[in-house]
Parts: C-alpha cells; sequence; structure tokens
C-alpha cells in the first residue's frame, strides 16, 4: 500500500519536471554542443591546469604535489626575468609602433584615394599569412647573404646579423610581427574613420580649425574606441608572442642566449622541451595573471582615453 | 583650442589635386614594403642555388626551376600535409558553423532558466587565451588518448565564446514575424533553424567560415605540440621543420611557404568582402 503510494507521488513528480524539459528541450540542445567544448577544453583546462602547477611532473612518471614551489621557483629561476623583460620589450616596441603606423596608413587611406582595394589588400595579405611562412620568408631576407644585408653592402655599410646578435635579434622580430599585424589595424581604424561623419569635420572646418586640430579634436576622439580596442588586442596578443620567436630563432631555442624568448615560448620549452609540466603551468598562470591585471589597467584607463565614456 | 585664434583663410579648405601626393607616396611605400617579400618569395622558390645570391637581385628566375616544388612534394611530402590541413580546417570550420550558430540562435531568442548565467560564461571564455589551455589540453588529451590524432587538434576547436557571441548578435536582429509564422506552420525550432534562419543567414556564415578557415589553416602551437608523427603534421607544422632541416636550401623553404600561404591568399582574393568583414566584426569586441 505504502509502495504503490510512493509510485503515485513518484509518477506526479516526474509529470511535473517533465513539462519544463519539454519546454526548454530544444533551448539545451541548441547550446549543448557548444558548451560541452567550452566547459571541456576552457573550463576544465583551467582547474587541471591550476591542479597540474603544484605538481613535479615529467609525464613519465607520475605527478608529485609539491605545493607553491613552482610558483617560488619563478622568483630564484634566472631564466624567469630575462623571458619577462623580452615579452615587455616585445609588446612595449610592437604595440605603439603598430598603432602609429596603422593609424597613419588609414589616415592616408580615408581621402577617397584611388585604388583603395589594392592597398587595402597589400596591407592585408601579411594578416591571412601563416606565421610560419612569414618567418620563412623573413629569416631569408634577414640572413647573412639575404637581400637586405645584400643592399647594405651595396650601399656601403657592413653586414648585420639581425637574427644572430643579442643586440639587435628580438627587435627584429618584434618588427617582424608589426610588419605581419599591421593591417589588421589599418582595416578596423579605417571603417572607424569612414564612419566619422563628414558633417562633423566641416563644422570643425568653418569654425577655423585646421587640418591638424579638426584630426586632433574631431577625428581622433571619434575613433578613440576603435584605438582602444586595438591598443587591448595588441598587449593580449603581445604578451603571448609565440610563432615567430619560436620560428625565427636558431633551433628553435629562443636565442642568441635567450636574448628572443617570450614568456610563451618559455612555456612551450618548458612543457614540451624540458617535460616540467608543472613549472610550464605555473608559468602559464603567471601570464594569465599579468594579462588581466594588464586589461583591468587598461580598462580602468579607458575612462580616460576614450571619448563618451566618462 | 589655439587652433581657434588662428582661422584658415577659406581658399585653403579647397584641396589643390597635388594635396594627396604626399598620401600616395607614403601609402605606395607601405604597400611596396609588404608585397616584395612575398615577391621574393615566389621568385627565389622558383630559382636554382646557382641564382639565390645574384646582386643586383634577380626578380624573373631564369632558368625556371620547376624541380623545387616537386622535390617539395616528392621529398618533403606537402601533398599529405595539403590533405592533413585541409582535413582539420575544413572539420572545424563545418563544425563552428553548425554549433556557434546553434548556440547563437538558442542565446538570441529562446528563453531558458540559466541562460543569463551561461552566456555571461561562455564570453568569459573569450579572456581565456591559448596559452593558458596549452598544457591542461594537451593533458586532458593524453588521458582521452587523442594526442597525436587530427580528431584531438579538432575537438577544442568546435566552438569558442566569440563566434557564438557574433551568431547570437546577428540572430538578435532576424525578424520575429517570420519565427511565428512558421511555428503556426508547425515548424519545430530545429526545421525554422535549419530551413529559414540558416539559408537567410549566409553573409554572416561566410565571414564566420572565412575568419575560421584563415585562423585554422595558419594555426601553429596546437598541433605543433599535438601532432608527434611526421605523417599527421598540418602544412604550417610541416613547414617549420622543413626550414630546419633545409637551412642552407632557401629555394625549397620559399617553395614549401609558397605552398602553404597560396589556398588562404588565393581564398581572400575570392571572398575578399568577407574578410573585410571579419576583421571589422572583430571590432564588435571592443
Amino acid at each position: 500500500m505504502a509502495q504503490s503510494q510512493s509510485i503515485q507521488q513518484l509518477k506526479i513528480f516526474f509529470a511535473k519536471v517533465k513539462k519544463p524539459v519539454d519546454k526548454y528541450f530544444w533551448a539545451y540542445a541548441f547550446i549543448f554542443p557548444s558548451m560541452l567544448i567550452i566547459i571541456a577544453f576552457k573550463l576544465i583546462p583551467l582547474i587541471v591546469g591550476l591542479g597540474i602547477s603544484f605538481t613535479d611532473w615529467n609525464l613519465l612518471s607520475s605527478p608529485e604535489f609539491i605545493g607553491l614551489q613552482n610558483y617560488a621557483r619563478l622568483f630564484i629561476d634566472p631564466t624567469a626575468p630575462i623571458v619577462f623583460k623580452n615579452t615587455f620589450y616585445y609588446s612595449l616596441l610592437s604595440v605603439p609602433l603598430n598603432l602609429v603606423i596603422s593609424l597613419l596608413l588609414a589616415v592616408a587611406l580615408n581621402q577617397k584615394i584611388k585604388g583603395l582595394s589594392f592597398f587595402r589588400t597589400a596591407y592585408y595579405i601579411p594578416v591571412v599569412t601563416a606565421s610560419v611562412a612569414v618567418s620563412a620568408i623573413w629569416v631569408w631576407l634577414l640572413s647573412d647573404f639575404g637581400m637586405i644585408n645584400q643592399f647594405l653592402n651595396a650601399i656601403g655599410l657592413n653586414s648585420v646579423n639581425f637574427l644572430q646578435d643579442t643586440r639587435y635579434a628580438l627587435t627584429s622580430i618584434t618588427l617582424v610581427d608589426v610588419w605581419k599585424n599591421l593591417g589588421f589595424n589599418v582595416v578596423i581604424f579605417l571603417a572607424a574613420l569612414q564612419d566619422v561623419p563628414e558633417d562633423l569635420r566641416d563644422a570643425a572646418n568653418v569654425d577655423g580649425a585646421n587640418a591638424r586640430g579638426v584630426f586632433r579634436h574631431v577625428t581622433l576622439p571619434l575613433i578613440s574606441p576603435s584605438i582602444f580596442f586595438t591598443a587591448v588586442m595588441g598587449v593580449i596578443g603581445s604578451l603571448q608572442a609565440f610563432d615567430l620567436v619560436f620560428n625565427m630563432s636558431m633551433k628553435h631555442e629562443g636565442g642568441p642566449a635567450r636574448a628572443t624568448s617570450t614568456i610563451g615560448f618559455y612555456i612551450w620549452q618548458n612543457a614540451f622541451k624540458y617535460s616540467r609540466m608543472g613549472y610550464a603551468a605555473a608559468l602559464s598562470f603567471a601570464l594569465m595573471g599579468l594579462l588581466l591585471v594588464l586589461t583591468i589597467i587598461q580598462w580602468r584607463m579607458r575612462r580616460k582615453w576614450v571619448y563618451g565614456e566618462e | 583650442m589655439t587652433e581657434r585664434t588662428l582661422p584658415n583663410p577659406p581658399a585653403s579648405r579647397k584641396k589643390s589635386p597635388l594635396s594627396k601626393v604626399p598620401s600616395y607616396v607614403f601609402l605606395t611605400a607601405g604597400a611596396l614594403i609588404m608585397i616584395v617579400p612575398f615577391l621574393w618569395m615566389l621568385s627565389t622558390s622558383l630559382k636554382d642555388q646557382a641564382q639565390l645570391f645574384a646582386w643586383p637581385p634577380n626578380w624573373l628566375p631564369n632558368p625556371i626551376a620547376w624541380g623545387n616544388y616537386s622535390e617539395v612534394f616528392t621529398k618533403i611530402n606537402f601533398g599529405l600535409y595539403g590533405f592533413n590541413t585541409l582535413k582539420i580546417t575544413a572539420a572545424v570550420t563545418l563544425g563552428r558553423l553548425l554549433f556557434c550558430s546553434m548556440a547563437g540562435y538558442a542565446f538570441a531568442r529562446m528563453k531558458f532558466p540559466g541562460k543569463d548565467f551561461l552566456f555571461v560564461l561562455t564570453l568569459a571564455t573569450m579572456m581565456i587565451s591559448s596559452q593558458i589551455t596549452l598544457i591542461p589540453n594537451f593533458i586532458i588529451m593524453r588521458s582521452l588518448g587523442l594526442v597525436n590524432t587530427h580528431l584531438g587538434v579538432i575537438l577544442p576547436q568546435l566552438a569558442d565564446g566569440f563566434s557564438i557571441f557574433l551568431m547570437r548578435q546577428f540572430f538578435l536582429t532576424f525578424p520575429y514575424e517570420l519565427e511565428d509564422a512558421a511555428k503556426l506552420d508547425g515548424c519545430n525550432p530545429f526545421m525554422f533553424f535549419m530551413k529559414i534562419l540558416i539559408p537567410n543567414s549566409k553573409p554572416i556564415l561566410a565571414t564566420l567560415a572565412v575568419m575560421t578557415f584563415q585562423g585554422v589553416w595558419n594555426d601553429f602551437l596546437w598541433p605543433l605540440v599535438m601532432l608527434t608523427s611526421p605523417a599527421k603534421r598540418t602544412l604550417a607544422v610541416a613547414l617549420s621543420y622543413l626550414v630546419g632541416q633545409y637551412t642552407t636550401r632557401w629555394e625549397i623553404q620559399m617553395a614549401g611557404s609558397v605552398l602553404t600561404v597560396l589556398p588562404v591568399i588565393i581564398l581572400y582574393f575570392l571572398l575578399q568582402k568577407y574578410f573585410v568583414q571579419s576583421i571589422k566584426m572583430t571590432g564588435l569586441k571592443g
């Protein structure tokens, strides 16, 4: 008797539950594949990665829990400050340079130029080109007897060992990064400039502003959200620099003498060259912390920089 | 405000035809710096060793060394790498288009418990970079037995926050009348999605497709660590090994580079509109 009563209750319970399930079936079915991928390969890895960062693990033996030692190691590893310094240099050189050049190009393009699509294509082709191929092309151009050194010799200058000299290697790779990614910003800025209303500029002209004044006080504030966006994207991208460093440094060693090793490169090297999974994971969390802090600072500054955000 | 004190004479506002000359010079110089390395790559790939270091540079190879390309195909197996790359790229592109437009549709137009939470979660994952997930995902793939498989390379890329966001923004603008009419005709959400929504979303799908195709085709770090046996490599990974192996054979390196970049460049010329659109869409994030 008691049993059939509880079965009855169960039936009522399921009838209640079933209805919302039917109602929301399609919604959950539609988000299911994406949510599965995102949870399995974006969110769970955060936890797994954090776990690995507390271990000493070379993949061959089983992981050994060592607490915070990998994070402590960041402060005693003599290579760590070098890779952080190289990464900051990469960022501080590539982001502003890219912004200034691409803004100038976009402004020049935004004046009823003939051949607009030719120019845009020329600037954009390196963006869609594989970074490995970009590296190969520039290693060849910058090599001892490559075109650039032959040109320097032809005008009476000495050869420069662009990629093997500790003084020039990182700068050379960073400039190739600017060359590769310039076109992305050009297209973004051009789109923003085309949205600046012509009559606003005309009004400023009538008020007696010269071209520079119009640019400084009308155009620049109106495209400041795009400038902010490209700056944030540039910082995030450059702090993770890997492909060019890996492929342009000799034998993928991040050299000469660590001169071109970035954080991203050092993470790969620790994980897949030295089999130090725990330390590599700790490094990647240090990088994530850095990215978070910088992004928050940038968003704070957004209010000051970007027009209409106060 | 100092500009105000210096009113321009009205005549100067009318630009003379010569005023754009500096712009053209600047733009052309920039374009040359962008294009010349590509022409040099193409030219080098068709030279034999004897022609490589000629000064002044010889842009038109004579004789044309087609053999470089056959060497890349026969000795270095670029045909196989091209096939591998195409397979991975096509799978990720198709999968991402389907999954992300489905999720975008649900987030844009359906009501369900947990929707806001899941959507914010999805957006938040855009902040998690590939450098952070690299090691744990490799470990996850290792425990699933998927290291050195193409499936392992494909799986984590099948959905991403930005694509879902992009599709959601587009579907938000889709007229509700069509959906109501479809419902009256007995369409379930899946039929509406496949028969009406997807066929009417071709431009946004094409934009997402070229964006994904280009990104996956050129992707380097993930396939580099995942694909441990040579036969599984993608073009980008294979090219990196080629460069390391044939250090002084610049003509072979450049032939390999041409083969790696050409498919995407051809695609760019065919679908330029969507490429340009895709960059502007990326700007939506800001």
